[in-house]
């Protein structure tokens, strides 16, 4: 039971940390394209309403698929006054119920965001802006994706805090101050 | 037995505050105020500014989906969704106020507009107009066509395109950063709506050339979109209500508007420095040819907007006559 | 009370209560705000997600947030960033705290070059928390300069806050622009003397550099690192604010200016490896995430607490308020300031700012003038703990060795400071009214 647990908690950690790796490079695709508008807009008259869009189309993208990739290499953020002061088991605790409750709303945002996608196929929705990009259910596509693979990591993180807990994995270090 | 009261809710693509589209004798929030009135509170519309309860365009998802009731917006804002739904706002070269409402309550036009809605679960009225915009802010003048070429531009929609063809570098910007980048010569140019807001928004610090003709936009309605079965859910007397009440806006913000941007133009005019100027009558017409062939060629890309299409320059053409022989002269007088 | 609005307080309580006990901030906000807001007004309004959701992933302002965060990582990966404060450190001399006015320097930059401030707070925080602290500064003292600086940018104009409440206020948005320089360089020179006196008062929490450090370095050694180093920054902050000023490139996309600037200074100093621009690229993706992270989490909270009730809770308030037109801006500028312990500033923009404005309006008071007060006030929210979006941005890219405690500590001189800067618009209305009462703005 224990090694199947483990198995899986590493291999949806790992499809993440695969996807992120990826993902990542959208950071600087973003500057990149940014960069090239204000040149090519400024010194050469260049510019295209399809390549001003795709600025914050890779911004979405590059945010949401960031989410889990951002969990994966330990980037939460909390208040860590009286938690820093707790026993490792008893932080164990409390990181798997807030990963629990992170992987149910997740579940929950990406199912929400079927019906969305899919409102915005049945009408083939694209940019309201003449040359803008079309296909925009595709970009909004990347909502319930993302937050799917936000479910996925946050059960890595549920099924290693468990293995932890059984005394599987190693406990958290104590006080990091 | 039916349902007799309903608490609504009506969500806005324009940010709180904003006067004529959302505060004001006859925006959206005193729609809901008029409604409330004359039903007695039998209908109650809770009404939320942009970003209060969703981002300023999402408001067509959120009615189709039922979770609002209502949306105040323009019909052109759909135009990646229903493209045909632009001409429900304005068309270049179009009609001004008297002819567009003309159109929508008499020439057919809101049959059009249910047509295309009824499929997706909604239904619209017109709820507001701002008649006639200004062509828009200038760093330098216009002289002729040639001084487009090259110009960078904030100008949306159908008129974007046609500035388009003609070497104009449409540039999209938010609201907010029009001001700062046409103060710095990011944009030599940049379309809002009329004096008031435009002076509002501070313009006038940013550019001296301030023209007319509001070919691009001749009128602009503000669009009450609704969910086609919360409508029908309706009982005749409070569906009187909404419809009575969302025409009174119409013609009392459309008023408003008149009365507001001509103090404002004076007081640009009188005490800011501001060049108000109209279009050389070449420039009109080369933009008017290049508009035809833009329109043309949009509406054999979609059958919804070139039905659509033939309809409003049918009528337009009647009225146009009509209106030639009829305000034309007097407005000469 | 209505129902929904005790729900609504139980909301802020419940999530008071996970955020003190270590639950990450994200799923604070996402747990509570679905489960009251369910309660509240069962599955309907949560239709509405996806589009907040949507609206905050495309929203073309924030464009600025991933683009300064990678000029920042880019700036510390490369080491350029170090070396820098490392230089004007040593070029401060045997002046206490002079690491610490070279931030605040930064900030004000960085703040005349970019509106977000959560892309100013966690660029200043790469560049400089982990530096100044092994330079043997006290945390909180070095947490609450960089939060502080990285806040300066939410007043000095451009700014987004200023936008905003120009929308909401009916100004200019140049007007607000104008009358909003003089309060924010007023209050960074009151940052800089409050360092000054710490250099006096505690001068163990901002060390000078060691003299026999300084003694390495002839001046003339000194003075050709200083061009060395300090050149490649200049450089950006000329690509940003100079593409701004010389019409370039809009408030935003000249973020991209420096982002972009920052890979060819890398280059030029040969510091560009792939291992470099790889680290930078996946650094600057977790850090955007995480930002992006809780503001999507933000979204159910805030629609719940709007849902729920929440700004009749502040109308009921503000009705009890005892008449007149100063009482009633003493009450909104409390208001704000307790708001701001657990809102964002948006909400806080959209939920209080409305409910005002008619009695200010009426009162004829300068709504110029009101607005900078708000937006100093707004301002002091990104400082203010348990809920400071600052200091959530600080800790994601502090040091693990930085407690949330060290830098709740280390802000509250700096709240003061705020405090005092707002007391000095406020009875000095001129400060802000001047400038654009005389370059016509
Ligand atoms: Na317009
Ligand atoms: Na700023």
């Amino acid at each position: 039971m224990i090694p199947l647990v483990t198995r899986i908690a590493d291999g949806a950690s790992a499809t993440v940390r695969i996807i992120g790796h990826v993902a990542a490079w959208s950071g600087l695709a973003l500057v990149l394209l940014v960069a090239f508008n204000v040149i090519a807009r400024y010194f050469f008259g260049f510019g295209t309403v399809a390549l001003q869009e795709l600025e914050w189309h890779v911004m979405a993208v590059s945010a949401l698929f960031g989410m889990s990739y951002g969990l994966n290499q330990g980037g939460e953020v909390r208040v860590d006054v009286l938690y820093s002061a707790f026993p490792p088991r008893v932080r164990a605790m409390i990181d798997l119920a807030a990963h629990f409750a992170l992987c149910a709303v997740a579940l929950v945002i990406a199912y929400l965001c079927i019906a969305y996608v899919e409102a915005s196929y049945s009408i083939d929705e694209g940019s309201p802006d003449p040359g803008g990009l079309g296909y925009r259910y595709v970009l909004k596509a990347a909502l319930p994706a993302a937050f799917a693979l936000l479910a996925l990591q946050a059960l890595a993180m549920v099924l290693h805090g468990a293995l932890r807990l059984v005394g599987a994995l190693p406990l958290p270090e104590t006080d990091r101050s | 037995r039916a349902q007799t009261s309903f608490t609504w809710k009506m969500t806005n693509a324009y940010g709180p505050g904003s006067p004529f589209y959302v505060e004001g004798p006859g925006s959206p929030t005193d729609f809901c105020q008029k409604v409330e009135a004359m039903s007695g509170g039998r209908l109650r519309i809770q009404h939320f500014a942009a970003g209060e309860l969703i981002p300023a365009l999402e408001g067509f998802d959120a009615v189709r989906s039922g979770a609002v009731e209502m949306n105040a917006a323009n019909a052109y804002f759909w135009a990646g969704r229903v493209p045909a739904a632009q001409y429900f706002t304005t068309v270049p070269f179009g009609l001004n106020f008297q002819g567009m409402n003309a159109w929508l309550y008499h020439g057919g036009g809101m049959a059009l507009w249910d047509e295309l809605y009824e499929p997706l679960g909604l239904k619209a009225l017109p709820m507001g107009n701002t008649g006639v915009q200004m062509t828009g802010w200038f760093r330098e003048p216009i002289q002729s066509t040639a001084d487009f070429e090259g110009l960078k531009m904030r100008i949306p929609g159908l008129a974007g395109k046609v500035y388009a063809a003609l070497g104009v570098d449409v540039k999209l910007l938010p609201g907010g950063e029009i001001f700062p980048a046409l103060e710095r010569g990011v944009i030599d140019a940049a379309e809002f709506v009329g004096p008031y807001q435009d002076r509002r928004l501070g313009l006038q610090n940013a550019a001296k050339y301030y023209y007319t003709t509001g070919w691009h936009e001749p009128s602009n309605v503000t669009e009450l979109l609704m969910n086609k079965a919360a409508w029908d859910s309706l009982p005749d007397d409070l569906k009187a209500i909404v419809q009575t009440a969302a025409m009174a806006c119409n013609l009392e913000s459309h008023t408003w508007c008149e009365a507001n941007n001509a103090a404002a133009l004076r007081d640009l005019v009188e005490n800011e420095g501001v060049i108000a100027d109209v279009l050389p009558a070449d420039v009109v017409a080369e933009l008017k040819a290049v508009t035809d062939s833009v329109l043309t060629e949009a509406a054999a890309t979609d059958p919804a907007l070139g039905k659509v299409h033939e309809a409003f320059m049918a009528f337009k053409a009647e009225h146009g006559a009509w209106a030639a022989v009829s305000e034309k002269p007097l407005y000469s007088l | 009370m209505p129902f929904t609005e005790i729900l609504a307080l139980c909301m802020i309580g419940a999530f008071f209560v996970l955020l003190i006990a270590g639950i990450p901030v994200a799923v604070c906000l996402g747990v509570t705000g679905f489960v009251f807001g369910y309660f509240g007004f069962g599955p309907m309004l949560f239709t509405l997600m996806p589009a907040r959701i949507f609206g905050v992933v495309t929203n073309y302002t924030l464009l600025a947030l991933p683009l300064f965060i990678f000029m920042g990582i880019m700036l510390e990966k490369s080491r350029m960033a170090e070396d820098l404060l490392e230089v004007i450190g040593l070029a401060m001399g045997g002046l206490r705290g002079g690491m610490a006015l070279a931030i605040i320097l930064v900030g004000v930059l960085m703040g005349a070059a970019s509106g977000v401030v959560g892309a100013t707070v966690v660029t200043v925080g790469l560049i400089a928390l982990g530096p100044i602290i092994n330079r043997g500064y006290d945390a909180g003292v070095a947490s609450g300069v960089i939060c502080a600086s990285g806040t300066l940018g939410q007043i000095i104009p451009p700014s987004l806050v200023l936008i905003l409440l120009a929308d909401i206020m009916g100004e200019s948005v140049g007007t607000l622009f104008a009358a909003a320089l003089i309060p924010g360089l007023m209050l960074a020179g009151l940052f800089v003397t409050y360092v000054l006196l710490l250099g006096v008062m505690r001068p163990a929490a901002v060390p000078a550099i060691p003299s026999e450090e300084r003694a390495n370095y002839s001046r003339r050694d000194l003075a050709g690192k200083l061009v060395k180093v300090v050149l490649p920054p200049l450089v950006l902050i000329f690509l940003v604010l100079g593409s701004i000023i010389g019409g370039v490139a809009a408030p935003t996309e000249a973020a991209s200016m420096g982002a972009f600037g920052s890979i060819v200074l890398a280059a030029l100093a040969g510091r560009l490896s792939y291992t470099v621009l790889r680290d930078t690229v996946r650094a600057a993706f977790v850090t955007s995430a995480m930002v992006f992270l809780i503001l999507i989490f933000a979204q159910p909270f805030g629609l719940a607490f709007r849902g729920l009730g929440g700004e009749r809770l502040v109308h009921d308030a503000f009705g009890a308020v005892p008449g007149g037109f100063e009482g009633q801006l003493l009450f909104l500028m409390l208001l704000l300031f307790v708001l701001g312990f657990f809102l964002e500033w948006i909400e806080i923009s959209y939920i209080a700012l409305p409910l005002f404005l008619p009695v200010f309006l009426a009162s004829g008071a300068d709504m110029a003038w009101i607005a900078i007060l708000v937006a100093m006030n707004l301002q002091t929210s990104f400082l203010t703990p348990p809920f400071g979006w600052a200091l959530f941005f600080l800790k994601g890219v502090a040091p693990p060795s930085v407690t949330t405690a060290q830098i709740y500590r280390g802000v509250v001189p700096f709240i003061g400071l705020q405090g005092i800067a707002l007391a000095l618009v406020f009875l000095f209305p001129g400060l802000a009214l001047w400038l654009p009462a005389t370059i016509g703005w």
